[in-house]
């Protein structure tokens, strides 16, 4: 049984109180709910839409670009930009079977990614080239082939190239036209390599997309002159393995290895990732305030609650309930209506969030090839993330009850003999 | 005899501005338990006040009041606040019952602040004084589905449930219609009777004033008369 302090009403009873009192003015709270509830729409649709967005873009880093984590030759990571030639990795053997043992570890295969400028003959653009691994071990990383728009997958010693969709366009190239590659190879000469375009590739990651053409890791190795060299080794964890307890680790037996270091793709995308936390606050903010605009609306509605009643709390105070119980009947009062509000806000929201997160939003359909931020492209999914939706459900009830505060303060400090005489 | 309540020397003046308006000047008085006390006079005689005074709903600017042998005296807010819930009970001129709470619940109200957490004995209770005041089978009833009278028989029941020291009644008729009036008169005296509950009322209804067992008239804040009728529980 619940401890009862005279002087006080117990919660349930309070709560009763507090429902019954919220049909005493049906209309009232029917506009005060739907403010509320308009509100906590948005705010759960735009946060899965968010979360789901976020999910996808770092789902799409991995498969296209990062991997679960890269091993480089110490030094690399800090002029990776730059798309340097040294420092490379060169006996790759002992380090790749060592990561492979690690357990967690699905897959690594090696890169070379270098600097490169593609030409038709008349336009000429910079760009970088990645040279993949097409024995089987780049797929078993990377989800190359998942993105291909048009043409094919590069047949293992087959000459030719997978091309960036924005490049494509740029071009405007097709499987089956030929583009020149332009580059220097390690020692500074110049080569030239004429390619046919295998598959035009497009993974909504516009480093890719707009930058990066792929052809096979021996042709990469051919024409920069630089046999058995990778500028990079990409690991692919596990399904459901936890990354951060793979990653320590990976971390492990990388360090005992000279000459390399290991990068996670939290790592490696840093900048992106503090991105998503700034839209996220951003989002945070705007969603916040657009909230706090609906529930000032509830203290309004328990402010016109405890003018209505004065004579009621006069005679509760009269009959003894505390001036603590008073405050405690208004707040439960402005927590009731900021949690109905925000259920039928979150009723509703589920809706779309349910069915777009099961049949997916075709952004290209909506937006075009609009870039809107994140590295995706095609269907997105938002994320059904309950305990998200539950907490902003119990927030918009904490914030409601913030909202009572000063009309349950101003009732709690009413005299007694003056709120009796109140007509 | 064992006294209800007790007034020594209070005096209530309320101030507007820099002038004092004297409300009571120096009343001096014992209630017996049991009592069915009518405090009456004409308008601005006070009879609110000392009635204010009494349900510590206001403090007397000098004087003693004691309630059921405790003084009220220096108490804080939340002092008041427990004093007034265990002490005292009231009935209003217009009624004050919760309307979103049936007539059961609103007689129960007083029993949740008194903390008792049984609701097996809350039961008890309610059932028996609603049983008492004469509205066993309209329980389930909220106020607006109830006439004045059985409006103002569940604040009776209201105020008895948790049997007070003292029950106010300001004007409890003034709101109802002559036999309605008779009827809650009677029925309060019977609760007097039967149950020894004390009882004082402020009133200027005759029909209160008859069937007081005490009649206390009050000019300008102080004791015109004090006629003792003796048809009282005391």
């Amino acid at each position: 049984m619940p401890e009862i302090i005279p002087g006080t009403l117990d919660l349930s009873t309070t709560v009763r109180l507090g429902l019954r009192n919220l049909f005493r003015n049906r209309r009232r709270t029917l506009i005060t709910a739907s403010t509320v509830a308009i509100a906590v729409i948005l705010m759960q649709f735009s946060f899965s839409l968010m979360m789901g967005l976020e999910q996808q873009s770092f789902d799409n880093l991995i498969n296209f670009q990062t991997g679960h984590a890269k091993v480089y030759a110490a030094g690399y990571f800090a002029d990776r930009n730059e798309l340097p030639l040294e420092p490379t990795l060169t006996d790759i053997g002992e380090i790749r079977s060592a990561l492979e043992g690690i357990n967690g570890v699905a897959a690594t295969t090696p890169r070379l990614t270098f600097f490169a400028q593609l030409s038709n003959g008349v336009d000429q653009i910079p760009c970088q080239g990645i040279g993949i691994d097409l024995s089987g071990s780049d797929t078993d990383v990377f989800r190359i082939p998942e993105a291909i728009l048009d043409g094919a997958y590069l047949a293992e010693s087959e000459e030719g190239m997978l091309l960036g969709s924005g490049l494509a366009d740029l071009f405007e190239v097709g499987p089956g036209d030929w583009l020149t590659v332009l580059t220097k190879t390690a020692a500074g000469a110049y080569e030239a390599l004429d390619l046919p375009v295998v598959g035009v590739i497009g993974t909504g990651n516009p480093l890719i997309d707009q930058n990066s053409f792929l052809i096979g890791l021996e042709e990469a190795r051919t024409v920069l002159e630089m046999p058995e060299a990778a500028t990079e080794l990409a690991l692919r964890f596990r399904l459901g393995v936890r990354e951060s307890a793979v990653m320590e680790r990976v971390d492990a037996a990388v360090a005992s290895a000279p000459g390399v270091e290991v990068k996670g793709w939290r790592s490696i995308e840093d900048n992106f990732i503090a991105l998503t936390k700034i839209k996220r606050s951003g989002q945070g903010i705007m969603l916040g305030i657009l909230l706090l605009m609906a529930v000032v609306g509830i203290t309004n509605t328990i402010l016109m609650a405890t003018y209505e009643r004065t004579r009621e709390i006069g005679m509760l105070m009269a009959m003894g309930l505390r001036s603590g119980g008073v405050r405690r009947i208004f707040l439960v009062e402005g927590a009731i209506n900021g949690l109905l509000g925000g259920a039928i806000g979150t009723v509703i929201a589920l809706v779309p969030i349910i069915w777009l997160a099961t049949t997916g939003w075709d952004l290209t359909a909506t937006y075009g090839d609009m870039d809107i931020g994140y590295p995706v492209r095609g269907v997105i999914y938002p994320a059904f993330n309950y305990i998200m939706i539950i907490a902003i459900w119990l927030a918009t009830g904490l914030l409601a009850t913030a909202a009572a505060l000063y009309p349950a303060a101003r009732a709690s400090r009413l005299d007694t003999v003056e709120a009796l005489r109140h007509v | 005899m064992t006294m209800a309540a007790s007034l020594t020397d209070v005096e209530k003046t309320y101030r507007t501005g820099a002038v004092g308006v004297p409300a009571i000047r120096g009343i001096t008085l014992e209630i017996e338990e049991g009592a069915f006390l009518s405090i009456a006079g004409p308008s601005g005689s006070g009879k609110t006040t000392l009635l204010n005074l009494l349900g510590v709903l206001d403090t007397p600017t000098a004087g003693i009041i004691t309630i059921g042998g405790e003084s009220t005296e220096g108490l804080s807010a939340r002092d008041i606040a427990d004093f007034r819930n265990t002490h005292l009970g009231f009935v209003f001129q217009t009624f004050n019952l919760i309307p979103v709470l049936t007539a059961f619940e609103n007689v129960e109200f007083p029993l949740h602040l008194l903390g008792v957490g049984q609701p097996a004995e809350r039961r008890r209770r309610v059932e028996e004084i609603l049983a008492d005041v004469g509205l066993g089978g309209l329980s389930d009833r909220r106020p607006n589905e109830l006439s004045g009278g059985q409006q103002q028989r569940v604040a009776v029941a209201r105020a008895l449930v948790k049997e007070p020291t003292l029950v106010l009644a300001d004007e409890p008729t003034a709101n109802l219609d002559s036999t309605t009036a008779e009827e809650i008169m009677a029925l309060m005296h019977e609760m007097n009777e039967r149950r020894g509950t004390t009882f004082v009322f402020s009133t200027h209804d005759p029909l209160v004033m008859g069937h007081a067992s005490r009649l206390i008239m009050l000019r300008d804040g102080q004791v015109e008369s004090d006629e003792r009728r003796g048809n009282g529980h005391a």
